[in-house]
């Protein structure tokens, strides 16, 4: 059978709730929102969303759907300028004209403070490229929004910039944001709840502050009793 | 180059192509035609090549659309006028049946299918000898459309053209340049922001292939015969491919540059070198390729940006 | 489940046309002797070289030329040709292909392309689109088996398929060369940084699959006639074959190979279907796509 990777995860999230997704790394983070973004298919086992059976749906009927999710890895679209960038999620996920896209995605990019945007992507701080990023997939005007590990690589001021960004546009948005992370402290600051994965299974979910101190959860991160 | 100095130029150029035939005799109108035959194909082919898929095949689907109408016109008597059109419908339709297959594993896969396609072609028009004609060819036998007047000829390859150039215009300007950059540059954030990237291929395949084939219609209706290797020859994938590369791909321009470059260079090698001129091209591909993969254009851009660039680092 | 097929396809062939077993597995191994070289740059460089076809179609006019002027048969030419070919090939290789490793497969498309599209009209240019081919007296040795009568010569391609195959296989498994070169293949970043030369290796492993590819030339000199354009159905059916076997899998080539070999010949037995002997390579790669893709969708 080989290695599973994700086993049977299951959980529920509620609009406007930020929920934190942790674990060591190898857990299955990446590989779930993968999954669920429909960017790889489950060799076994269902996927529902809202009730509807999406184990097979392609991943960009998911995105019409209302499932978005940001890349760790990112690299822009390099022959479209910023605000085209933008521009594609509200065009394909929500079929609007060009027009119309266009005037969503400057009103996207005010909301988050991204500025001169028919700029070429490649001169791009790293802060606008993760707000790039957030921006594109709320292009999709999503429901579900899923943020792998976009606080990665930004310092302590960038990271708290980003932080009230992503619960400003949770709650105005009444989104429900899962955000995988590795940083404690802002999974601590961000996140409403919490839920915890090792090698592909759910291990405990709750507020951060009682996870944190759960004997099963301390285990899979420093490894165990020797 | 500010917008309405480009609109300028472009509705100067098209005015001059149209009155063309008013003060140029026959033999630089042949080579005119041919040019903007090779043209249309070039542009034809970097409509595909901006989703990031290379056809191999547009000798393919030429041939094909040049047999639907010399065998309509032969065997099945239609008018000369609607073969052309109808060429195009059955180019669209065969890329369509391809398409739905080959299009699913996409790049090397899709390149190396469309590479076999003009010997596949080759081969079926070969065996269904008798209806096809085999590989001795088949002749119009009313012979060439209007009667082989040059002016009428060319402006009939000229209307190819404007077909070519009309479909890449719109694929610039609607949210098929969206789809196709989008594929091109990152198809996994492409799905992930709802482009069904299978779909926007198949449709580009089929519009290309169409007007490939149309264009192939144009040609037999000029020349007014038709034989596997006149029609599948390997120009009319190579020429194309060196125009649209050397002009700079991935524009409507570009190929438009190119093939204006290229076509008269053609026409020049031709005499000097009848039975080399295919090298030059290989070797072109290769060189630019290598050192200006985005063409002349490519590196009129980076000239312009870099100053700009400087003047903006000043401001 | 694969096995007892076999056997009753064997069984079924022997008993109703034996010698479409016996061509069809001498065509199997002319194409797989030059599919495996092919196999090699894919799973290694990376790269789809089309114009692998055309490197094999310059080995064999290179050896007929070379042989004519010598007075020499061409198969005391194949290791020669296969040296030539090889730094031939590397020398191709440092000008052109390296500078593409790192661009988008696309370009590394158009310029192999490229490539194929030069070596082809400057063959075409110097000699003419002529058919060249080298009389020999074995090539057309033959056997007789109660009735049957078939050609032996073209087993020589089958026992090079085996050679290339066990070869290789030794060759990536045994030496230190080869072991570097599957690491390469396998993960070029990890391999730099354990201190392997990748673009050497990426330089030496181009050049031996030309060898390969060279010394099939001089040997298919003796069976065939050569015209500038012979390359180009090999490229595709190599190709076909890899695809077919997977990258990586040499083994797999050798039974795609037979498939392949098998299916033309049962074609070109009748003279009905004769013609579209050389269609099947297309319907195997269609055939190719359509599961790979299916076998996406569910996992």
């Amino acid at each position: 059978m080989g290695l599973v990777a994700v086993n049977k995860v299951s959980f529920a999230m509620d609009e406007s709730e930020i929920l934190g997704i942790i674990g060591p790394n190898g857990a299955g983070k990446t590989t779930f929102i993968n999954l669920v973004s429909g960017i790889i298919m489950p060799s076994d086992g269902k996927i529902e969303y809202k009730g509807e059976d999406i184990t097979y749906a392609p991943a960009h009927e998911r995105a019409r759907k209302g499932i978005a999710r940001t890349y760790q890895l990112i690299h822009p679209l390099e022959n479209l300028s910023l605000i085209e960038n933008i521009m594609v999620g509200s065009i394909f996920a929500r079929g609007n004209s060009l027009k119309a896209a266009r005037r969503k995605a400057e009103a996207l990019c005010s909301e988050l403070g991204l500025r001169d945007l028919d700029r070429d992507t490649s001169r791009l701080t790293i802060l606008e490229v993760k707000k790039m990023e957030i921006a594109r997939a709320l292009a999709n005007e999503p429901e579900v929004l899923f943020l792998d590990e976009v606080m990665a690589g930004l310092n302590a001021d960038e990271t708290k910039d980003l932080i009230a960004t992503v619960q400003k546009i949770a709650k105005e948005r009444k989104l429900a944001v899962g955000v995988v992370e590795h940083v404690m402290g802002v999974i601590r600051e961000l996140t409403h709840r919490v839920i915890v994965l090792e090698a592909g299974e759910l291990i405990a979910q709750g507020p951060y502050e009682e996870v944190s101190k759960n004997k099963r959860v301390i285990e899979a991160y420093l490894g165990g009793a020797a | 180059m500010n917008r309405s100095l480009a609109r300028a130029i472009a509705i100067g150029a098209a005015a001059l192509a149209l009155i063309l035939p008013l003060f140029a005799g026959d033999y630089p109108l042949q080579v005119a035609r041919n040019v903007m035959m090779y043209m249309a194909l070039a542009v034809t082919w970097d409509m595909l090549l901006r989703s990031g898929q290379i056809s191999f095949g547009i000798a393919g689907l030429f041939g094909v659309g040049s047999y639907a109408t010399i065998l309509a016109v032969v065997r099945g008597g239609m008018p000369d006028w609607l073969s052309i059109p109808f060429a195009g419908l059955f180019s669209g339709l065969v890329a369509f049946l391809i398409g739905l297959v080959i299009l699913r594993l996409r790049h090397t896969y899709f390149s190396i299918v469309t590479m076999a396609l003009g010997e596949i072609f080759r081969i079926i028009i070969h065996n269904l000898h008798d209806f096809t004609g085999g590989p001795e060819g088949i002749v119009i036998q009313q012979g060439v459309m209007f009667g082989g007047k040059s002016s009428h000829l060319y402006w009939l390859a000229l209307g190819g053209l404007a077909v070519a150039l009309g479909a890449s215009y719109w694929f610039d300007k609607s949210r098929f340049r969206f789809a196709l950059t989008a594929i091109r540059n990152n198809e996994t954030s492409a799905k992930s922001s709802g482009i069904d990237i299978f779909r926007w291929l198949l449709v580009t395949f089929v519009i290309t292939s169409a007007i490939q084939g149309m264009i192939g219609g144009i040609f037999v209706q000029s020349y007014g015969f038709a034989s596997p290797d006149s029609v599948f020859s390997a120009d009319f994938t190579l020429l194309p491919m060196a125009m649209a590369l050397l002009g700079g791909i991935h524009s409507t321009v570009g190929p438009i540059l190119g093939g204006l470059l290229l076509g008269l260079v053609a026409e020049w090698l031709k005499l000097k070198i009848p039975y080399g001129h295919l090298v030059v091209y290989g070797v072109m591909i290769i060189v630019v390729i290598l050192f200006m993969p985005n063409g002349l254009l490519g590196m009129a851009r980076k000239a312009g940006k870099k100053a700009a660039g400087g003047q903006r680092d000043q401001a | 489940m694969y096995l007892v097929f076999c056997v009753a396809a064997t069984v079924v062939l022997i008993l109703w046309k034996p010698t479409v077993l016996i061509y069809g597995l001498q065509t199997a191994g002319l194409y797989a002797a030059i599919a495996i070289p092919m196999g090699l740059v894919l799973g290694i460089v990376h790269i789809v070289n089309l114009a692998h076809g055309e490197f094999m179609m310059l080995a064999a006019y290179g050896t007929y030329f070379a042989c004519k002027a010598l007075g020499m048969d061409p198969l005391l030419a194949i290791i020669p040709a296969g040296l030539i070919t090889a730094a031939f090939g590397w020398v191709i290789f440092q000008l052109t292909i390296r500078r593409a490793i790192k661009a988008p497969e696309l370009n590394q498309l158009i310029l192999t392309f490229g490539l194929a599209i030069a070596f082809t009209q400057v063959i075409n240019l110097v000699f003419t689109s002529q058919t060249y081919k080298m009389p020999l007296d074995y090539v057309s040795s033959s056997m007789d088996i109660g009735e049957l009568t078939f050609g032996t010569w073209s087993f020589v391609f089958i026992a090079m398929a085996i050679l290339y195959a066990f070869g290789l296989k030794f060759f990536l498994t045994r030496t230190t060369s080869g072991k570097a070169a599957l690491a390469v293949g396998q993960n070029p970043k990890g391999a730099a940084i354990v201190g392997i030369d990748v673009y050497r290796i990426y330089g030496f492993v181009f050049a031996l699959a030309l060898a390969l590819v060279g010394a099939m030339g001089a040997l298919f000199l003796t069976k065939s006639a050569i015209f500038p354009s012979v390359g180009s159905p090999f490229t595709m059916k190599s190709f076909c074959l890899v695809a077919m076997a997977g990258v990586g899998n040499i083994p797999g080539i050798l039974s795609a190979s037979i498939l392949l070999g098998i299916s033309e010949n049962i074609l070109r037995a009748f003279r009905g279907t004769r013609g579209w002997a050389d269609i099947v390579f297309f319907v195997l790669i269609i055939v190719v796509i359509m599961s790979r893709s299916l076998k996406g969708r569910k996992s």
